[in-house]
């Protein structure tokens, strides 16, 4: 009896421990950075910049199409884990274990939606050859960075403007 | 009455003279009234002017010159009244100039430029893609966001409530 319970709590450990080290040192080296943006491949202006072909084209939408349908369904899993959460933390009374099982749950999800997006990427970049790829990326960092001076100019602007004096010292 | 038109706008005697003809035969109106729309106009209020009044003091017929010379005065009376009581036309126009200006005031702020939407609007960020395109580009884009748990607070440790706060709602209690 002890022996089969401390081999369950062993392959309980075994699983939180692998999906800890899947959802939080495994996907994170995964960055934002090595992922372009939405449906970048039917954007007629970087597919131009990348010298995306046709056929590219063609085969990087079936790799999509193929995904679709199990993205659609992790990410309504995962908004709906989200929401199971929030419920339980706005709730006083809410049981400290429930809600301990339900952050598993969710970082789960989440680790598996990552995981699916990684794979579909990954995919789509054996598509690519690799200068096409290593520019593609290169757009797409120059685009965050020139969304992220905007945002940055639109906070300036709200905290007292573009030409704020700077007091003396 | 010909020498109504060489002398400019019709004088309120003569408009009088022209709203209440002499009886038995119909006064001949002056040429003047079919070129001047003021005067037209004016006659037009004073004949209606002298409808009102000949409703307030009965017939024409049996009447004294003292009723006649009460009558134009009442009749002027109603005409100046009648005069008065019409400024409403600059005062429409100055409501509909008001009411433009504020139309003007309230959509000025709605065509500002806003800060763009977060990604999840498929045509915010994709205006040359096709409609499934667009769907597909915010599907993609949610998906990023929710895998990633960056900007929007997706993830858990956001639920947390600040123990600050918790500690001043219990304090308040």
């Amino acid at each position: 009896m002890s022996r089969r319970t401390n081999a369950n709590a062993s392959a309980a450990i075994r699983f939180f421990v692998l999906a800890a080290a899947v959802a939080g040192i495994a996907l994170p080296m995964l960055s934002e950075q090595d992922f372009p943006e939405g449906k970048w491949w039917k954007r007629p202006r970087l597919a131009g910049e990348i010298n995306l072909s046709p056929e590219q084209s063609r085969e990087i939408e079936k790799i999509f199409v193929k995904s679709r349908t199990r993205l659609i369904d992790l990410k309504a899993d995962l908004e709906k884990k989200q929401l199971a959460l929030q419920s339980s933390m706005e709730d006083r009374g809410a049981d400290r274990r429930t809600v301990e099982k339900e952050i598993d749950t969710l970082e789960n999800a989440r680790a598996e939606l990552q995981k699916a997006r990684a794979l579909m990427v990954l995919d789509m970049k054996q598509v690519l050859k690799p200068d096409q790829w290593e520019h593609l990326l290169e757009l797409q960092q120059e685009m965050r960075e020139r969304r992220l001076m905007a945002k940055e100019g639109r906070q300036s602007y709200r905290q007292g403007g573009p030409f704020r004096r700077k007091p003396n010292r | 009455m010909n020498d109504f038109r060489s002398r400019g706008h019709l004088t309120d005697a003569e408009l009088f003279g022209l709203a209440i003809p002499a009886v038995g035969s119909p006064e001949a109106l002056p040429s003047h009234l079919s070129d001047c729309l003021a005067c037209s106009r004016a006659l037009y209020e004073w004949k209606g002017a002298v409808r009102d009044v000949a409703d307030d003091i009965g017939p024409l017929g049996d009447r004294s010159s003292e009723a006649w010379t009460a009558a134009e005065e009442q009749t002027m009376h109603a005409v100046r009244r009648t005069r008065f009581a019409r400024p409403a036309l600059p005062l429409r126009w100055g409501v509909g100039v008001a009411a433009a200006l504020l139309l003007f005031a309230l959509a000025v702020p709605l065509h500002r430029p806003t800060a763009p939407a977060t990604p999840s609007g498929p045509s915010a960020s994709a205006p040359d893609l096709s409609a499934q395109d667009q769907v597909d580009d915010a599907l993609l884009r949610d998906v990023a966001r929710l895998a990633s748990a960056e900007e929007t607070g997706g993830s858990w440790s956001t639920l947390v409530p600040e123990p600050g706060a918790a500690n001043g709602e219990e304090d308040r209690l």
